[in-house]
């Protein structure tokens, strides 16, 4: 008999290349792990040989992931780019993947007519779909596909044991491990072992007549006689795991991961967290959920009975956290770093062949007849049509998923960007961007410039970062208040890492940076907003790395593609004979196990189809409750919980139809009102929490006490709001709130303002800045400063002026001395502070000394964010000294002082204040500084409160403040001593420049006020600006 | 076991066997140095010759400078053995030692002085700083001279260095001489505010210009106003502070930008402020009426260094009384009209306060809203307010009222 060629897998592959391979172009970039892979090809095409790579984390080893799929794309990178590189790799997989699902259903069914069936099956797979166009895990589809491919070999050295399959089998074994080494880590467990079993089995088979006779006994001799076939292979195997990538080994054994595990959507309980359940279980899964009955049924016969064993197991680690099983079987560590969204793809990979076999017995086999017996010809075509149909649609849909619902932002233009870092040596200093997304691997891709982030977690090394389940700084708003105390860490001392420009691509973050001490610099043309520090060193010219032994460069550097080129040659003369037919071919042993499938058990479609109903009345059920819960209007509760939702999302439109229409507030003065509000809640706040109590309930009206928290940049807030709430027409509205009806004096006014411009450098060169163009450092003068204890934790609190005739941007730096001298602590002043003080200004400062996070492995992870979640530093001694250095750099920008306390009042709820803009800024969040003093004007403390409300131009805003009480404080130095400025000791400064200060004026300035603690108070307000005209 | 030991003993042979090359005693040479001249100018060709009774290859010259230390080849010319020194060695000023040696001993010993080459043009490095000082007696910048020659070589000691500066009309020159490596010159800060300029000239060689900039210096007291369009407690127009022209203790106007603080105190003893910054030494700074009457005692402060006087502002009461209309059941209060000083209707937005009580005294709510043409409404919808009798406290502009009413229909 003439082979012909298999027309259903041509096609498949003509389809699959032309779907996939144009859809990836508009996809893959946004994928979570696509970029990333091209940042590790973009190292390997600069420095084939040496591991390290500077860029992320302060330096890290590419030989923590393996290397064979970027070292691909570096190669590929010299004819066309990296991303030419990457979109080829991607190509070959989808052509690996399509043939790989062939052969594995060819060797599984022994038909390849159904083999036909699998390839175009995987073409149209979900999770295949998911795994490449929304995952982008290139080398993990890579590593899969050529699992897939040298299973038929492996099964065929286990039944023959001609040493060819042999070969063939370990040269693609090598790749595999080469590419991904989870892959075939668990590829041994979960399909390489039921493979040996499978094989065994069917030689157990070719001994008897019929698998009846096939008993247990029968199963164990014949296993015995390929014992040493199993063993060579299974030594093989490890031994090319072990081998292949053996510097990833040293390297995890010298760097072991010790950092807090990263929340990961695939450990959720799917039914709680309906999101993580929909991208980690419905999708991959898709229409394959329909058919499950008949899964289980054919992998638990006795020819697959250890494919149906490693089937289950898959299918139950993939449910995440829904059941307690996955936990209890892999244990508390391994659950907590494995992604178990793998386990659905293997499974759903491993069920293929079977869901091909139940196509083709739907298409042209015994369940058509039988459909078509029971119940009609119609039906068969109304079913086959919605089997497709569904199909079609899964894939259509995760397809989309990205264009509707994004989960990157939207896509950045790097070169402003790149050619910033690339001019005047702004490359001397580390850069983090913030806001962009998994975009943020491209941009370190194109640049030399170096960055204190990274997007590889695994490899995190600075302890900000480690201690805490955050992948990125980059977003660390998604990550709570834990995300943000981070950032604030790395924005409140930057020199530690040499940071200096941050890339906001959020307007999101804007007050931290801000009220951490940074300012804007330019907006690049991408509108990419670049912020920048002063006083913050260059990186120095040579940097720390951990080396590794030469020997394991160059492992690292030939083995992975060798293991190509190896099985290439070795692979070569079969697929050039199978392929073209040049020669006939024996067919393998497996071709003679194709089942005649002649009759399909009416008990199991029955089941189908009870199966099949539960699962459609389960999808009615949770789209009814997704109805109930997320219609606006239906009740009380929904309609409130709406609207915060639609402001939350700034849909106004959206939000204004929530509100009574008798009330008579037309769209347009809605947009109007709330356009003219600013704030740290209207603009920089995301809603973390909403707490909605409904009470006076009658069937038309209802109140409603709205207990919001809001994730903001600074600090959570939490709000408390009153609505009342109506019923009209069977549906609920809110009343709205009474807008300020304030209106200022002058349409028109004048005022002015000194302001300053500093040129940088004058002379346009690329050498050092001349020692003309280095401006004098602003002078300042430390006024007082004190080591207090407070409510057990140690603060320093002080007051510095500027004391120069230009503007400066304060930088305060403490550390912490136990009386012998002993360092025990260091930080900087955060935003206890004003960073930027006009001439003769002066501020109240405070350092709390914060250590970094859950440090100690004693910490236990709070289960919750706490919102102002603080570590102070742990002190084993007692600290009772203290050195202030800070440092003046002249400031030009910042600089609006024009918000006046128009009014305050003392009442049982605190003081009640006015603030006043007279200037021409609208403040966006005014911050106070109160500071505290006793009875002979000393200071005791700094405090401070961020008001939620913005203040406008010419217009108040009233703010509520609660004065601290200092029972428990206690003062333990009053030094000025160690106290310098720009390196200089401070006394010097305060002899020379200010020899006959008048210390009344200070005390001129503060408000008697008994307190508990305390006799004065000041207040001095600090603020931020949004949008600088 | 026999094997092994003989392989042993057969490696222990072979590693004795092997025989040292004995070194033949070397007779003492005897050298004597032919060049006389000692004193080179920086770049001048530098040759040494010797002679000596018996050549030997191994007969090297090491030589050492402030450049570092080389050892130079032997090499014959007539016999006589000639050195010539390497370019960085002759380029750079300073004793550059010699020693003639064969093996490990030295045959003769050195030295050669070599002089700056000044002839060939003088290079200059200036340094001058802090950029900026402050005004009066007793602050100063230091401008540092480094001149050089060609090749770098610090010129000697005591060369002359002329300085020149100039304040307002006046340029002065200044002659001071080097000491190691440089001159250095402090120029004093004038009384006046203004720009220093200095330059350098040493052997004809001019440096360029640089600059210190004399700030004013700390300043002394001053005189403050307000300004307002009328002294009515409003709660809408701005009143202004104005400063005088603040001065330092030399009649300098202070730097643009200065910081003043307008520290204000009320009758009720609340410290208030608002900020300006001066320009051209004047100072304004601007805050809101009150809404009620008050005095306010205002005083401003450049902190540490001056203060002003202190004055007075009273604002009169704008607003004299309102009216409260119920009507609805008594559920709708209209309060209002807010009439102004001439009898106008107060601008929009002055606050109004209504706090609820049951006729127990227990507090219900609060209720804030604003004026839109002189009346501000509010309504209290029956579904949240059921019919009885209730306490209101209405506060607005400074004034409040009380008031018991029963609420009953809608």
């Amino acid at each position: 008999m003439k082979k012909k060629t298999n027309t259903l897998l041509i096609l498949s592959l003509i389809v699959g290349l032309a779907f996939h391979g144009s859809a990836i172009f508009f996809t893959l970039e946004s994928t979570y792990d696509a970029l990333i892979h091209l940042f590790f090809a973009d190292h390997y095409a600069d420095s084939w040989f040496d591991p390290w790579e500077y860029r992320w984390y302060t330096g890290f080893t590419v030989q923590s992931y393996p290397p064979l799929v970027h070292q691909v794309i570096g190669i590929l990178s010299y004819i066309g780019g990296l991303k030419f590189g990457m979109y080829t790799v991607a190509l070959i997989a989808i052509v690996l993947f399509i043939t790989g699902v062939y052969r594995y259903t060819l060797l599984m069914t022994g038909s390849r007519r159904i083999a036909g069936y699998g390839s175009v099956l995987a073409v149209f797979s979900s999770t295949f779909v998911e795994t490449l166009h929304i995952f982008g895990q290139l080398p993990s589809i890579t590593a899969l596909s050529i699992l897939l491919h040298s299973m038929t070999e492996i099964y065929l050295w286990i039944k023959t044991g001609k040493i060819r399959y042999y070969f063939t089998t370990v040269s693609m074994l090598a790749v595999t491990v080469t590419s991904h080494h989870v892959t075939p880590i668990f590829g041994m467990v979960f399909f390489i072992a039921p493979l040996m079993g499978m094989a065994v089995m069917d030689a157990a088979r070719e001994r008897v007549n019929s698998y009846k006779e096939l008993t247990f006994k029968v199963f164990i001799n014949t296993t015995i006689k390929h014992v040493k076939r199993i063993a060579i292979f299974g030594f093989s195997g490890i031994f090319l795991i072990v081998f292949c990538i053996f510097p990833y080994w040293y390297n995890s054994k010298r760097n072991p991961i010790t950092q807090v595990a990263i929340p990961h959507g695939s450990r959720d309980n799917f039914l709680e967290i309906t999101s993580s359940g929909l991208v980690f279980f419905v999708i991959p899964w898709g229409i394959l959920l329909f058919v499950m009955p008949y899964f289980f049924y054919r992998f638990f016969s006795k020819r697959y009975i250890f494919f149906g064993l490693s089937f289950a197991l898959l299918t139950i680690l993939g449910t995440g956290g829904t059941t307690p099983i996955p936990l209890l079987m892999l244990g508390d560590a391994a659950f907590n770093i494995l992604t178990l969204d793998r386990f659905t793809l293997w499974a759903t990979v491993m069920a293929l062949p079977i869901f091909a076999e139940f196509a083709y017995r739907m298409v042209e086999g015994d369940i058509k007849v039988l459909i078509q017996e029971k119940f009609g010809g119609v039906f068969h075509r109304v079913l086959g049509g919605l089997v497709a149909g569904g199909m079609l649609f899964m894939v259509l849909f995760t397809m989309t998923l990205g264009y509707f619902r994004p989960s990157q932002p939207a896509k950045i233009n790097m070169l402003p960007i790149v050619n910033f870092l690339g001019a005047d040596s702004h490359d001397s200093w580390r850069y983090l961007p913030l806001g962009f997304g998994d975009q943020m691997a491209w941009l370190s891709a194109q640049t030399t410039a170096m960055t204190v982030d990274g997007n590889y977690h695994s490899a995190r090394r600075l302890p900000e970062l480690t201690t805490r389940a955050i992948e990125r700084i980059e977003n660390s708003k998604f990550r709570g208040v834990e995300g943000i105390g981070s950032l604030q860490q790395f924005l409140t001392v930057p020199e530690k890492y040499n940071l200096k420009y941050i890339f906001s691509n959020d307007k999101f973050y804007d007050p931290i940076l801000y009220y951490c001490g940074w300012q804007r610099l330019q907006q690049l043309e991408n509108g990419i907003m670049v912020w920048e520090k002063l006083n913050v060193p260059p990186i120095p010219q040579i940097m720390p790395k951990e080396d590794v032994p030469t020997i394991m460069k160059i492992m690292w550097g030939i083995i992975p593609i060798s293991t190509v080129l190896i099985a290439f040659f070795i692979n070569i003369q079969l697929i050039w004979v199978r392929l073209l037919k040049s020669k006939k071919i024996e067919p393998p042993s497996f071709m003679k196990l194709e089942l005649p499938y002649n009759k399909f058990p009416k008990k199991l479609l029955y089941i189908s189809f009870v199966w099949a109903f539960m699962l459609l009345l389960c999808l009615g059920y949770g789209i009814y409750l997704f109805y109930v819960k997320n219609v606006a209007q239906y009740s009380a509760n929904n309609v409130v919980e709406a609207y915060y939702d639609a402001l939350d999302f700034k849909e106004f439109s959206t939000a204004h139809s929530y509100l009574d229409p008798e009330s008579n507030v037309d769209i347009a003065q809605y947009m109007l009102e709330v356009s003219v509000t600013d704030g740290i809640l209207s603009s920089y706040a995301k809603l973390d929490s909403l707490g909605i109590e409904i009470y006076d309930e009658t069937p038309t009206s209802a109140k409603a006490k709205v207990v919001t928290r809001w994730i903001t940049p600074l600090e959570s807030i939490y709000s408390n709001d009153y609505h009342e709430l109506v019923k009209r027409k069977s549906k609920w509205y809110i009343k709205p709130s009474k807008f300020d009806n304030d209106i200022p004096p002058d349409q028109l006014f004048t005022a002015n303002g000194t302001t300053f411009y500093n040129h940088g450098r004058r002379k346009i060169t690329t050498q050092q800045t001349y020692h003309e163009d280095v401006l004098k450092q602003p002078v300042l003068e430390i006024l007082s400063a004190k080591l207090v204890k407070n409510r057990g934790q140690y603060s320093i609190i002080g007051e510095i002026q500027n004391v120069d005739n230009v503007p400066a941007d304060v930088v305060i730096k403490a550390t912490l001395y136990n009386g012998m001298n002993k360092e025990l602590a260091n930080y900087n002043a955060k935003y206890h502070m004003k960073h930027k003080l006009m001439p003769k200004e002066t501020t109240a400062f405070k350092i709390n000394f914060e250590g970094i996070a859950w440090s100690s492995t004693k910490d236990t992870l709070p289960p919750t964010f706490d919102p102002d979640q603080f570590t102070p530093v742990d002190f084993d001694e007692q600290p009772t000294k203290f050195n202030i250095q800070s440092a003046g750099n002249t400031a030009n920008t910042d600089l609006y002082k024009h918000v006046a306390l128009q009014d305050l009042e003392y009442t049982n709820q605190g003081f009640n204040g006015v603030l006043f803009n007279s200037g021409v800024q609208e403040v966006t969040i005014p911050q106070l500084i109160v500071s505290y003093y006793n009875k002979e004007h000393e200071l005791l403390w700094v405090d401070h409160k961020f008001i939620p409300e913005g203040v406008r131009i010419q217009r108040k805003q009233f703010f509520n403040y609660k004065p601290t009480q200092l029972d428990s404080l206690e003062v333990i130095n009053t030094s000025l001593k160690n106290c310098f400025v720009n390196g200089l000791p401070n006394a010097a400064i305060s002899d020379k420049i200010f020899p006959n200060r008048d210390f009344t004026h200070s005390f001129d300035q503060t408000q008697p006020f008994k307190g508990v603690g305390f006799d004065y108070l000041k207040f001095e307000i600090n603020s931020y600006i949004g949008n600088p005209k | 076991m026999y094997k092994k030991l003989i392989i042993l003993y057969i490696l222990f042979a072979l590693g004795c066997s092997s025989k040292k090359e004995e070194a033949p005693r070397t007779v003492p040479i005897k050298a004597s140095l032919v060049t006389q001249k000692t004193n080179y100018k920086a770049g001048d060709s530098i040759r040494l010759v010797f002679t000596a009774d018996q050549q030997s290859e191994n007969i090297k010259l090491h030589i050492k400078n402030a450049f570092g230390t080389l050892l130079l080849p032997y090499q014959k010319q007539n016999d006589q053995i000639v050195f010539t020194l390497p370019t960085n060695f002759t380029r750079k000023a300073g004793l550059c030692f010699w020693k003639l040696i064969q093996e490990n001993e030295t045959l003769l010993k050195g030295n050669i002085d070599i002089i700056p080459m000044t002839e060939k043009g003088t290079n200059m490095e200036t340094y001058f700083g802090p950029r900026s000082i402050t005004a009066g007696d007793n602050d100063y910048s230091m401008l540092v001279i480094a001149p050089t020659d060609v090749y770098d070589n610090t010129v000697s000691n005591s060369t002359e260095v002329t300085i020149k500066t100039q304040f307002l009309e006046k340029i002065s020159d200044i002659k001071v001489a080097t000491n190691n490596l440089m001159a250095w010159y402090n120029v004093r800060s004038p009384r006046k505010s203004g720009r220093v300029l200095v330059t350098a000239l040493c052997n004809g060689t001019t440096s360029n210009e640089l600059t210190t900039i004399v700030f004013p210096a700390n300043s002394t007291d001053f005189k403050i106003d307000a300004i307002m369009d009328h002294d009515f407690a409003d709660g809408n127009q701005i009143i202004k502070f104005k400063s005088d022209k603040i001065k330092d203790e030399f009649g300098n106007v202070v730097s643009d930008g200065t910081l003043v603080t307008f520290m204000i105190k009320n009758q009720k003893d609340a410290y208030l402020y608002t900020v300006g910054t001066t320009i051209d030494g004047v100072v304004e700074a601007r805050t809101l009426h009150p809404a009620a009457a008050a005095e306010w005692n205002i005083q401003a402060y450049i902190t540490g260094a001056s203060k002003s006087n202190a004055i007075n502002v009273s604002f009169k009461t704008a607003i004299a009384d309102y009216e409260i209309y119920f009507s609805k059941g008594n559920r709708n209060l209209d309060i209002g009209p807010l009439k102004s000083f001439m009898k106008q209707l107060v601008p929009d937005g002055i606050l109004v306060q209504l706090d609820i009580y049951s006729s127990t005294g227990e507090f219900i709510e609060t209720k804030k809203t604003t004026t839109k043409k002189g009346v501000s409404n509010i309504f209290l919808s029956p579904e949240y307010l059921p019919d009885g009798t209730y306490k209101f406290i209405i506060e607005a502009v400074g004034i409040k009222k009380e008031i018991i009413k029963e609420i009953n229909g809608g």
